[in-house]
């Protein structure tokens, strides 16, 4: 970059020294390495679990488990991914909606003897009802969308449990768990290239379409989004129904997975979706939400529970994992060891 | 009188300060006495606000300057927080009054930090204390009210309430005499009507004891409350007088002072001839404006009508094609909403637009309709809603144009690049990296990368509030060139809206003055220069209501 503008060499020389200061190699460096910090990572951990447990962590049979076990939870996590990246963090309804659409669907199909297909629409149907009650009181009202969603959450909740009566609901048809638990191609059961799909799509609009960068605008600071001509309350707005639908469709896949429905369904996983959502915002584009990162964020996450698992732990370790791997990956970036020292040394000084 | 025996509440002895080059004060003595209201005035840039913060301790005078507070001298520069200690306390023009408080939380906030963490709070008793203190300067508020609901004079007085308040206790530990409140610009914001209520508290503060600086462009205001002005310029001392021997044009007079203003203008003009010379730069802008392909030549002129709001009393005017037109007035006169109004950014309560052969409604304009119809804003806070800070600057610069690019399902995402990358070369930003986030830049550059997005955006009226603002010299003299170059070679109709006149004496062809709210006089030609514009700006202040 020599200074085009040669006639005002103070000028150039002054911009020269700031371009001099801005710390452009170690940047790019922590950069690199923070983007692909988790993928090998990961990769470390897959080879230490197959070295450890080589017969059962690299059979078949767990590889599918893996990637086919956690699809209702990855489905959630596209969900959740809608609003946040708009920059409405934490829609907290969405796990319940999850719920309702399992129930509304279940109740549909046991107690009514719905047609499978017109119950999968009702669940949906339902998710994105809860959809419009947030657009509704975040967007059109202007609350805090934490405040909201946390009610419409336990409202959603005390729904569920009054059309269930309470009661856990199964089974539901067969033919829905068989196209998606029980058939499968290439050993892995089809809800898991459902979520694929869903995964597919939203990529592709989020990442590879201007209506995606708007949204990452939106996301990023709502005050130039605005300025810049974007529909902000609208985007916001499909954030929040797009959510709730995509949220139903887990539901769905919930349904056809577990068979009989708990009016509890969707509250426990509603967290480990938002550990995955900003445990990939540290991957691939860090300090974004982006739907790759959440994607391996998710099948990481999925394989360290498996892997702990295998290896005889407990099941509370799957919790201490998701939560000492969030922590750690947002914190170990910023753990910048000049300031640390620098740190002390004042403090010494004092 | 009294006064002569008794030392002056404050005494400033050959204070100077330079940032870099430029002399912000030079050698000022400034005295107060007791019991007196001293008017500060000067135009922007004149050293008032650099005084203010010498006298609060946020910067240091060079050797030499002495403070003298109650005749006792207090060695400079003064701690952080040390100025409420000796009997100094300052009301900003931002009051920092915590709106979401109530009016009790804010008045006893300040000994809420001093008072240490721990010792309990009887709320009833201090109700009464507060109430007391309220009712001391004949204040009535309500003490439960949140502070952000209240009118914006009573904020105002509450701020000043408190304030004086800090100084009676002073006072009171000291066994002192002296005190001072330094109100820096208070009657900015605040309607007519009302100013009248805030010069009563004024005097009962005065009444009770402490000395105040009174620092205003308000020219009516000075008038009305003060007992003899100071008058700064380029950093000095130039008047001192009692201000009833002195009337209002005669003040304009000493404020602007035609021949230093002058000579401050030929060295600004010594600038931007330097950088015409710079014909690698000049080809490049000419290149950037030349990209930007088919408004060139279209040549449509702007014609706004009646605009209204709460500030702005029937604002109406023409811009050219190729004409840059620049509003001047002095903070509070609506001046800097016009801009917002324009773009849809703040909702107008009326008006008419007409951009070439179309015509819309400022009252229902809205930034996605601005944006369709080619209206550019370069806002002055360019931190929050200039560029997102977080996204990278290729993403910044592209912006609006990103839906070019996409076509067949698919965005091309190099051609935006390209883009970026070319506009990054043409506009000068410094260092060139597209994949750095916008923040990391600095202000010039931030300036200069916020002018690429919208100019690639091929504006038809290009909207600037502030657009120098926090920009060194260099960066400056590029954005005159990038708006004149986009106004000569594309025929674009540009709004530029400063505070700061020198400026648009120096790229403006026209000037419209707006005082309180009313379009009051129109500067061409011969008359553009620093001091016919601040001559009008200060000089209508109220007059016309």
């Amino acid at each position: 970059m020599s200074a085009p503008n040669k006639a005002a060499p103070a000028e150039a020389d002054h911009q020269e020294q700031r371009a001099a200061t801005l710390p452009r190699p170690t940047l790019a460096r922590r950069l690199g390495l923070q983007r692909y910090a988790i993928i090998i990572v990961f990769i470390a951990m897959f080879i230490a679990f197959a070295l450890a447990v080589p017969s059962t962590f690299l059979s078949i049979g767990n590889l599918s488990n893996i990637l086919g076990g956690q699809a209702v939870l990855f489905i959630l996590v596209m969900a959740v991914m809608l609003p946040t990246i708009m920059g409405d963090f934490v829609d907290l309804s969405l796990g319940s909606s999850l719920g309702l659409s399992a129930m509304t669907l279940a109740v549909l199909n046991v107690q009514h003897h719905t047609n499978v297909a017109v119950a999968c629409l009702a669940g949906v149907g339902a998710a994105l009802v809860v959809g419009l009650v947030n657009v509704f009181f975040v967007v059109y009202f202007d609350n805090d969308p934490f405040i909201v969603t946390l009610g419409t959450m336990t409202i959603v909740q005390g729904v569920t449990y009054i059309i269930s009566g309470s009661n856990s609901i199964g089974i539901v048809s067969t033919s829905l768990s068989n196209w998606i638990f029980t058939y499968n191609f290439l050993s892995i059961p089809l809800e898991f290239y459902y979520g694929l799909a869903i995964f597919l799509v939203i990529w592709y609009v989020l990442s590879f379409t201007p209506v995606g960068q708007k949204a990452l605008v939106l996301g990023q600071s709502r005050e130039v989004a605005r300025l810049t001509g974007v529909r902000v309350n609208k985007m916001r707005s499909w954030g929040f129904i797009l959510g709730a639908g995509v949220a139903g469709l887990a539901g769905i896949a919930y349904a056809g997975t577990n068979g009989t429905i708990d009016p509890t369904a969707g509250g426990d996983l509603i967290l480990p979706a938002f550990a995955a959502v900003f445990l990939g915002v540290t991957a691939i584009k860090p300090g974004r939400i982006n739907p790759l990162g959440a994607f391996i964020a998710v099948y990481f996450l999925a394989t360290g529970t498996a892997g702990f698992q295998l290896l005889g732990t407990q099941s509370y370790i799957q919790q201490i994992f998701y939560g000492a791997a969030l922590v750690a990956a947002i914190t170990i970036p910023k753990a910048n060891r000049e300031r640390f020292f620098k740190k002390r040394r004042t403090a010494e000084a004092r | 009188m009294e006064q002569a025996l008794a030392p002056p509440a404050v005494e400033l002895h050959n204070i100077s300060k330079a940032f870099g080059s430029n002399r912000a004060l030079d050698g000022v003595d400034l005295r107060i006495g007791s019991g007196e209201v001293v008017g500060l005035l000067g135009q922007n840039g004149s050293g008032k606000s650099t005084l203010v913060k010498i006298m609060s301790g946020v910067y240091d005078p060079e050797p030499g300057g002495r403070m003298l507070v109650g005749g006792a001298e207090v060695p400079l520069p003064l701690p952080p927080g040390q100025a409420s200690e000796i009997g100094l306390s300052f009301v900003y023009q931002n009051l920092a009054l915590a709106p979401g408080l109530t009016v009790l939380e804010n008045l006893t906030l300040g000994q809420r930090i001093t008072a240490g963490g721990w010792k309990l709070i009887n709320w009833i008793s201090e109700h009464r204390a507060a109430r007391a203190v309220l009712d001391r300067y004949q204040v009535h508020l309500d003490l439960d009210q949140k502070t952000g609901e209240l009118a914006p004079v009573d904020q105002a007085r509450l701020a000043i309430v408190r304030a004086a308040e800090d100084l009676r206790r002073y006072r009171a530990r000291s066994g002192g005499s002296h005190s001072v409140l330094v109100l820096d610009e208070p009657t900015v914001f605040l309607p007519e009507e009302e100013i009248d209520r805030l010069f009563d508290l004024i005097r009962t503060v005065v009444t009770e004891g402490a000395a105040v600086l009174f620092i205003s462009h308000d020219l009516a205001a000075v008038q009305a409350i003060t007992d003899r002005v100071v008058v700064l310029r380029d950093g000095q001392v130039v008047a001192e007088e009692v201000t009833a021997d002195i009337d209002e044009e005669a003040l304009v007079d000493l404020i602007v002072g035609a021949s230093a203003s002058a000579r401050q203008a030929a060295v600004d003009t010594s600038h931007v001839v330097a950088l015409v010379e710079d014909q690698r730069a000049v080809e490049l802008t000419r290149e950037a404006m030349e990209s930007v392909g088919d408004a060139a030549g279209l040549g449509e002129s702007v014609v706004v009508e009646h605009v209204v709001d709460e500030r702005l009393h029937d604002v109406s005017f023409e811009i050219g094609a190729g004409e840059i037109l620049g509003v001047a007035g002095l903070i509070g006169s609506g001046a800097e909403e016009l801009p917002y109004l324009l773009f849809g950014a703040r909702q107008a309560i009326s008006g008419s637009l007409r951009l070439g052969a179309e015509r819309m409604n400022v009252g229902k304009l809205t930034p996605q309709r601005s944006v369709r119809e080619r209206i550019a804003l370069v806002p002055a806070d360019r931190t929050v809603q200039g560029l997102s800070q977080g996204l990278t600057l290729w993403e910044n610069i592209t912006m609006l144009v990103e839906d070019e690019h996409y076509r067949n399902g698919i965005f091309r995402r190099g051609e935006l690049l390209k883009l970026a990358e070319d506009a990054i070369d043409r506009f000068l930003i410094r260092p060139p990296l597209a994949h750095a986030p916008a923040g990391t830049f600095s202000g010039g550059n931030q300036q200069k990368a916020l002018m690429a997005k919208w100019l690639i955006a091929r504006p038809r009226l290009l909207l600037l509030h502030e657009p120098t603002q926090g920009v060194d010299v260099g960066a400056r003299r590029d954005i005159y060139r990038f708006v004149k170059a986009a106004a000569t070679l594309n025929q674009m109709a540009v709004l530029w809206v400063t505070t700061e006149f020198g400026e648009l004496a120096e790229v403006c062809d026209r000037v419209i003055v707006l005082t309180q709210g009313q379009h009051t006089e129109t500067l061409t030609g011969e008359e553009l220069s620093e001091e016919a514009i601040s001559a009008a700006a200060l000089r209508q202040t109220r007059e016309v209501i």
